[in-house]
C-alpha cells in the first residue's frame, strides 16, 4: 500500500472494493480509480495502441491518454475510460485493454519490434494496393489489431435525459479563477451558471498547497461553494463537462448523473445532455501540463508533475518510492516543496535551466537538484527502475527511480474557445498558446488565460466578471511562475513519444517534416498526433514544435490547430436522450388508431404517422390476400380507410380565391360555394409540388387537402406566399390536419351505409354530387362530407372533430355490420390508385411536370400562378420527356417490380436505351394480374406497344403492353353512381 | 414524486386559431372573446380556449377575424407542483425562469421535437401545454420518464 498515513480528501472512515482485471483491490470514498490503483501499487494500466508498450496512470485528469479501461462489465460496459476520471464506488470493476492475450504478457507488442513498419503514414504506404484487399483484408486487420476497447454489443440499459439552462454568466471551470468568476458575479445577483468536470470542485486548489486569506486554500475553496450554493440564481454543476460552444451563446455540456453510483438510482439518468444559453461566458478551463519528450518518456511511472503532486495532496497517495522530477519551470519546484510538506522527499530534481531564482530553489530544501541537466533515457519495462541523465557538464549520471515527474511547462485550455474559429496565439513570454481574441460574448481568465500564479488567477476571475461587480481579491502568495521550454532531449536510441495515445513519437514528425508534412494540420493528419481521443491535449503543442524545429519555424509561425466540440468524448446515448428505440421520434396517431390496433391492423409509417398498412383476417397467408380481399370488398360492397393523415388548411378572407388561384395550376376563385375540385401545385421551378382537393365551404373559406407526407411543405409554401410573396392579400391559412378526423366510404354500397349513419341528411345524387362538399352537425358537433374518391368507387370523405374519430369509427363499423364494411389499409388504397392512374408519391417525385402526369391542360392559361413561367423551359416541354402510362404484362401470370427499367423490345440493356422506369406496381384483384405506372419517353403516343421491363437486379425480363395509365372504369361511371 | 409535478388534461375545452383580417381592431377581437382565454401566438393570430362553446366565434368575428375550430386538434395539459417548471425547463428550450417568462406568457415552442403551444397560468407557476392531439401518447411517455428524474439525487 502506498497510502500516506494522513491527510488528503479521501474518507478514511469509507472503505470501498474494487477490482482490476479480476483482482480485488481496497479504496476510500474520494478516490479515483486511478488514484486507488496507484495506492494498491497498480502502475501498469494498459497497452499502447501501436507498439501494445506497457502504460501507466500519467495525468491526474481528464486529459489522460494512457490509462483507458473498460469500466463496468455486460451491458454496462464502456471501453475508452479514463481511470483518472472514474470516481470510485463499492464493487467496481474495471478491466485493461488493447492486450491479448494479458495485461503482463501481451504477444502484439512483438509490434514493438517491427516499428520501422509502423511509422507515420504506414496505412497509406502499406496498404496501398491491390486496392481490392483494402475492404477485405487490410481494414479489418488493421481494425481487429488497432481497436481500442470493445463494445459489449448489447442494448444500453440507462436512460439519458436532457435539460436547458439560461444564464447572464456561464463560467466553465471551478479553479481559483472560475470560483471567483462566478462568485463576483453571485454576489451582483446575477444568474450564474458554474460548470466543472470533476465530482468536486476547487480544481488544483485541492491538489496545491496554498494560503488564502491566511487559511488553508481548500478551506477558501469550502467556504466559497457554501455560498454560491446558498445562492438561489446559481446553479452549480459539478461532474458535468462542457464540450462545445456553439453559436448564438449556446453551450453544450455533459452532467455525469449516476456515473459514480454502481447503477442509476431508479428513474435517473445516467447522464444529462444540457444545452445552456449564456449571455457571457468566462473559460477558466485551467492549464494542462505539458509532457516532456525524450527517450524512455512512456514507461509506467513516468507522469505528470502535477499528477504527481495531486495524488500526493489530494489523495495521499505515494505513486512511488524514489520520485525523481525533471523540470523545466517553477511549478515542478513547488511540487516539490508540496510532497516535502506532506512528508514525501523527492529523491532529486533535475531542471533543464541552467539557473532558477533563489526563491525558488529553496522551494526543493534540501532536495539534490541538477541545473542545466537532462533526463538522456529511462530504465524499465513494466515499470520504471532508474533515469540516465547528463548534468550541466556533459557527465552521465544513473539515479534509481521508481516515478519520474515531468514537469514541461503548461498549455493553457483554450480549446472551447477555438469552437467559433478564434485562432490561439504564441507567447513567447509565457511559452504558451493564447486566445487574445476569444469569440464575442466570451472571456478568459486563470491560467486558461495565461495566468499561472494563485494570486493573478484569483485577480483574471474578479475582472473577467467586472461588468457584473467586483470584490477584493483574496490575500494569497503569488506563486512563481516562470520557465522556459525543453521541446525536446536528442536521443539515439528508445522512442520518444508526443502523442502517447496514438503512439506518436518524435521521428514520427521529423518524418512527416521530411515527407513534406509541413503545415500543423498535415501532419496531425500524417501522423495521427492528436486524433486519439485526448485530441492532442497532452502532445499537440509538443508536436507542433518538433515541427518548427525541423522546419526551422518559430513556434509563432508553426502555429496550432483549432479544436472542435466536443472537448471530450460523448457517448451517443447522451445525445439521443428519451429518444431511443421506438421513441426515436415523436409518433403520431390517428383518433382512430386505437380501434385500428384492435383490429389487429398492421402500422406502416408516413412521416411520424402510424398508418393501418393492412387489416390481417385468421386464415390468410399474406399481405396480399389481405389487401386483394380488402379491394375486392370496395369494388363490390363497402370499405373504410382512416385518410386522417392527410394535411388539411383552412385558407380564409375575402382574398382566400385570389391566392389559391396563384398557388395552383388550376384555377379555384370560380368554385362554387359547397364544391371540391382537383388542385395541382408547382414549385417555382415549374415541377409539380403536391396535389390535393380543395372544397370551397363558404365564400372566404376554403379547405385545402395535401398528401400526407407534404402536409407541412404546403403550408410552409402558403404562408410564404401570403406573408412574402402577396402580404397585400386579406387572407389567413391555418393547418387543421389534427383537428379533424377522416374516414373514405368507399364502395357501392358507401351511400346505404352514410344513409343509416346520417338519416337527417340528403345524400341523393342531386343533392351531393361528385365532388360535392357539405358541412352539419353530427352528435352536436361540426361535421363535414364531401363525395371525393381515390378509390374510382362511389365514395365519400367524412370528417368530425378528432376528439369524436374514435367514436366515428366504431359507429361506422356498428351500423357497417348490415353492409359487411370492411377497414381498408393504405396497401388496399395504394392498389386502387394504381388501378385508377391516379399519381401519388412515387410519380410526384419532385422531377416531373403537370403534363407528365397527364395533367398538362389543367394548367390554366388565363392566370398567373407559382411555377407558369419555369413550366414552359424548353427541357419541361420536351416533347420527349417520359410520361405517365400504365403497363399491362403480355404473361397475365408475370410479375412486375417498382424501379425497373423500361426497354424497346429488342434493344439491348444498356443506359443509351433507356426510356424510362416503372413508378409504381400493384397486383390487381380487379383484373387478376400485376399492373404499373411508369413514365415512358412519348409514352402518350404509345398505348398499345409492346416494350421490355428490365430489371437487372431481382428479375427477368418482362415483356409488357403499354396503356393508358387508368385500368378500371375509365369512363368514370362509378364515381358518379 | 407525484407530488412534485401534477399533470391533467383540461377535458371538455373549446379550441379556435383566430386569426385577425386586414385592418381589424385587436381590441374588438379580444373583446368578443369575453370569459374565454387568448393565447398570441403569432402576429394577430391568437389561440382561443374555453370552457364555453366556441361555436358562435366565427359570427362574433364576421369580418374580424378569421376562425378554425381547433377543439378536436389540440389536449390541452396543465402542470402544477413544486416540479412543474424544473420539467417543462428541460423538454422546452426557452427560458421559464420568472424574470424572462410569467404568468400570462405564451411561447410556440417545442418539448422532445413535439411541437407545443405553452402559456403560464399563475406564478405557483402553473403551466397549460397544448399539444397535437396525435402527440399525445408521446408527449405522456416523455413526461412519465423525466417526472422520476426530477427527483433530487443523492451524492
Amino acid at each position: 500500500m502506498s497510502r500516506l498515513p494522513t491527510g488528503g480528501l479521501v474518507d478514511r472512515n469509507q472503505p470501498l472494493r474494487f477490482s482490476f482485471d479480476g483482482k480485488s483491490y481496497q479504496g476510500f470514498q474520494g478516490d479515483t480509480l486511478a488514484s486507488a490503483l496507484l495506492a494498491n501499487d497498480v502502475t501498469l494500466v494498459g497497452r499502447s495502441f501501436k507498439y501494445h508498450r506497457p502504460r501507466g496512470i500519467l495525468t491526474a485528469g481528464s486529459e489522460e491518454p494512457n490509462a483507458l479501461v473498460t469500466l463496468r462489465s455486460g451491458a454496462r460496459a464502456e471501453p475508452n475510460t479514463r481511470a483518472t476520471t472514474i470516481e470510485l464506488y463499492d464493487g467496481l470493476t474495471a478491466s485493461s485493454q488493447n492486450r491479448w492475450p494479458s495485461l503482463g504478457f501481451d504477444l502484439m507488442a512483438v509490434n514493438g519490434l517491427f516499428s520501422p513498419l509502423f511509422v507515420a503514414g504506414f496505412y497509406y504506404k502499406t496498404f496501398m494496393w491491390p486496392a481490392a484487399f483494402w475492404e477485405k483484408l487490410y481494414e479489418p486487420i488493421i481494425r481487429r489489431a488497432a481497436g481500442l476497447g470493445a463494445l459489449s454489443m448489447l442494448p444500453d440499459p440507462d436512460s439519458y435525459d436532457a435539460d436547458h439552462g439560461f444564464c447572464d454568466l456561464l463560467v466553465v471551470g471551478a479553479g481559483p479563477a472560475g470560483l471567483a468568476a462566478a462568485l463576483t458575479a453571485a454576489r451582483a445577483g446575477k444568474r450564474v451558471f458554474l460548470v466543472d468536470e470533476d465530482s468536486r470542485m476547487g480544481g488544483r486548489l485541492l491538489a496545491e498547497l496554498h494560503e488564502i486569506d491566511g487559511d488553508d486554500g481548500r478551506r477558501w475553496v469550502d467556504r466559497t461553494i457554501a455560498e454560491l450554493a446558498a445562492c438561489p440564481r446559481v446553479t452549480l454543476l459539478p461532474r458535468t463537462v462542457l464540450f462545445g460552444a456553439y453559436d448564438g451563446g449556446v453551450y453544450g455540456a455533459v452532467e455525469r448523473v449516476s456515473d459514480h453510483l454502481p447503477t442509476p438510482l431508479p428513474g435517473q439518468p445516467r447522464q444529462r445532455l444540457w444545452k445552456i444559453v449564456a449571455t457571457r461566458a468566462i473559460l477558466a478551463t485551467g492549464a494542462i501540463e505539458r509532457p516532456l519528450v525524450f527517450a524512455g518518456n512512456d514507461v509506467p511511472g513516468v507522469m505528470t508533475s502535477s499528477a504527481v503532486q495531486a495524488y500526493v495532496r489530494r489523495w495521499s497517495v505515494l505513486p512511488g518510492k524514489q520520485v525523481v522530477f525533471f523540470t523545466t519551470c517553477d511549478s515542478g519546484w513547488k511540487a516539490v516543496h508540496d510532497l516535502l510538506r506532506a512528508g514525501v522527499i523527492p529523491a532529486a530534481i533535475i531542471e533543464a535551466r541552467a539557473h532558477v531564482a533563489p526563491d525558488v530553489k529553496a522551494l526543493a530544501g534540501a532536495v539534490p537538484s541538477f541545473l542545466g541537466a537532462q533526463i538522456i533515457g529511462t530504465r524499465g519495462g513494466k515499470r520504471l527502475k532508474g533515469v540516465d541523465l547528463r548534468d550541466a557538464q556533459g557527465r552521465t549520471w544513473r539515479l534509481d527511480a521508481d516515478v519520474l515527474a515531468m514537469a514541461g511547462g503548461w498549455n493553457p485550455a483554450v480549446g472551447l474557445g477555438c469552437n467559433l474559429g478564434a485562432r490561439p496565439r504564441w507567447s513567447d513570454e509565457l511559452n504558451a498558446f493564447l486566445l487574445d481574441h476569444p469569440p464575442a460574448g466570451m472571456a478568459m481568465a486563470g491560467a486558461a488565460a495565461g495566468q499561472f500564479g494563485l494570486g493573478a488567477a484569483l485577480a483574471s476571475g474578479i475582472a473577467a466578471a467586472a461588468e457584473f461587480g467586483t470584490m477584493a481579491a483574496p490575500r494569497t502568495s503569488d506563486d512563481p511562475a516562470d520557465g522556459r521550454p525543453l521541446w525536446h532531449v536528442p536521443h539515439r536510441r528508445g522512442k520518444a513519444f508526443v502523442d502517447y495515445q496514438h503512439d506518436v513519437t518524435d521521428s514520427d514528425v521529423a518524418l512527416a517534416a521530411r515527407e513534406g508534412f509541413t503545415s500543423v494540420e498535415h501532419m496531425k493528419r500524417y501522423t495521427t498526433l492528436g486524433m486519439a481521443t485526448d485530441q492532442g491535449k497532452m502532445g499537440q503543442v509538443n508536436g507542433n514544435a518538433l515541427l518548427a524545429q525541423a522546419t526551422g519555424k518559430t513556434m509563432a509561425e508553426a502555429g496550432t490547430i483549432l479544436s472542435r466540440p466536443p472537448y471530450l468524448p460523448v457517448a451517443i446515448g447522451t445525445l439521443a436522450g428519451h429518444h431511443r428505440d421506438e421513441h426515436f421520434r415523436p409518433v403520431r396517431q390517428t383518433a382512430g388508431h386505437g380501434w385500428a390496433a384492435e383490429q389487429g391492423a398492421v402500422f406502416t409509417d408516413a412521416g411520424q404517422w402510424k398508418r393501418a398498412q393492412w387489416f390481417p383476417k385468421a386464415g390468410e397467408r399474406d399481405w396480399l390476400e389481405s389487401v386483394c380481399r380488402e379491394v375486392n370488398a370496395v369494388r363490390t360492397g363497402v370499405g373504410i380507410c382512416d385518410v386522417s393523415t392527410l394535411g388539411k388548411i383552412d385558407v380564409h378572407g375575402p382574398d382566400a380565391g385570389a391566392l389559391l388561384d396563384r398557388l395552383y395550376i388550376n384555377t379555384f376563385s370560380t368554385l362554387p360555394v359547397g364544391k371540391a375540385r382537383y388542385g395541382v401545385m408547382l414549385r417555382e421551378d415549374g415541377f409539380v409540388m403536391d396535389d390535393g382537393t380543395t372544397s370551397r365551404l363558404a365564400d372566404d373559406h376554403f379547405f385545402v387537402t395535401t398528401t400526407t407526407v407534404n402536409a407541412a411543405k404546403v403550408m410552409q409554401h402558403i404562408d410564404y406566399a401570403r406573408q412574402v410573396l402577396w402580404p397585400e392579400l386579406d387572407v389567413q391559412a391555418t393547418s387543421v390536419t389534427e383537428q379533424w378526423a377522416t374516414y373514405a366510404i368507399a364502395g357501392p354500397q358507401s351511400r346505404a351505409l352514410l344513409a343509416a349513419l346520417l338519416p337527417e341528411l340528403d345524400l341523393s345524387n342531386e343533392a351531393l354530387p361528385y365532388m360535392g362538399a357539405l358541412s352539419f352537425r353530427w352528435l352536436g358537433v361540426s361535421a363535414r362530407l364531401f363525395r371525393l374518391s381515390f378509390s374510382g368507387e362511389l365514395a365519400y370523405e367524412l370528417s368530425v372533430p378528432a376528439s369524436h374519430g374514435d367514436r366515428l369509427i366504431r359507429a361506422l363499423f356498428e351500423l357497417g355490420r348490415a353492409f359487411d364494411a370492411v377497414p381498408y389499409g393504405t396497401e388496399a388504397l395504394g392498389v386502387m390508385r394504381i388501378e385508377k392512374g391516379h399519381a401519388a408519391g412515387n410519380e410526384l417525385n419532385g422531377q416531373t411536370t403537370a403534363a407528365d402526369l397527364g395533367m398538362g391542360r389543367m394548367m390554366s392559361t388565363k392566370k398567373d400562378f407559382i411555377g407558369r413561367v419555369m413550366a414552359q423551359r424548353p427541357a419541361l416541354t420536351d416533347a420527349a420527356r417520359p410520361v405517365l402510362v400504365g403497363l399491362k404484362p403480355v404473361d397475365p401470370a408475370a410479375r412486375l417490380r417498382g424501379g425497373a427499367h423500361l426497354l424497346p423490345k429488342g434493344a439491348d440493356a444498356i443506359a443509351a436505351n433507356d426510356q424510362g422506369h416503372v413508378t409504381s406496381v400493384a397486383y390487381s384483384p380487379t383484373l387478376g394480374h400485376w399492373i404499373g405506372l411508369a413514365l415512358l419517353a412519348k409514352g402518350a403516343s404509345r398505348h398499345g406497344e409492346r416494350i421490355i421491363v428490365h430489371d437487372p437486379v431481382r428479375g427477368a425480363d418482362v415483356e409488357v403492353e403499354v396503356c393508358h395509365p387508368v385500368f378500371v372504369d375509365l369512363e368514370g361511371v362509378r364515381v358518379r353512381g | 414524486m407525484a407530488d412534485l409535478v401534477q399533470m391533467i388534461e383540461r377535458a371538455g375545452l373549446s379550441l379556435a386559431t383566430v386569426m385577425a383580417r386586414k385592418g381589424a381592431d385587436y381590441g374588438a377581437i379580444i373583446a368578443a372573446l369575453g370569459d374565454g382565454e387568448l393565447h398570441a401566438t403569432g402576429p394577430g393570430t391568437w389561440l382561443a380556449v374555453s370552457d364555453a362553446s366556441l361555436d358562435e366565434l366565427p359570427d362574433r368575428l364576421r369580418g374580424q377575424a378569421s376562425v378554425s375550430d381547433q377543439s378536436g386538434g389540440y389536449i390541452v395539459y396543465r402542470f402544477a407542483g413544486p416540479g412543474a417548471r424544473r420539467l417543462l425547463q428541460r423538454g422546452a428550450f426557452i427560458d421559464l425562469d420568472p424574470e424572462a417568462f410569467g404568468p400570462g406568457a405564451v411561447a410556440v415552442t417545442a418539448i422532445a421535437h413535439m411541437g407545443v403551444i405553452l402559456w403560464q397560468v399563475d406564478a405557483a407557476p402553473t403551466y397549460d401545454v397544448a399539444i397535437f392531439r396525435s402527440h399525445a401518447e408521446s408527449f405522456r411517455h416523455w413526461v412519465e420518464g423525466m417526472i422520476p428524474a426530477l427527483a433530487p439525487i443523492s451524492a
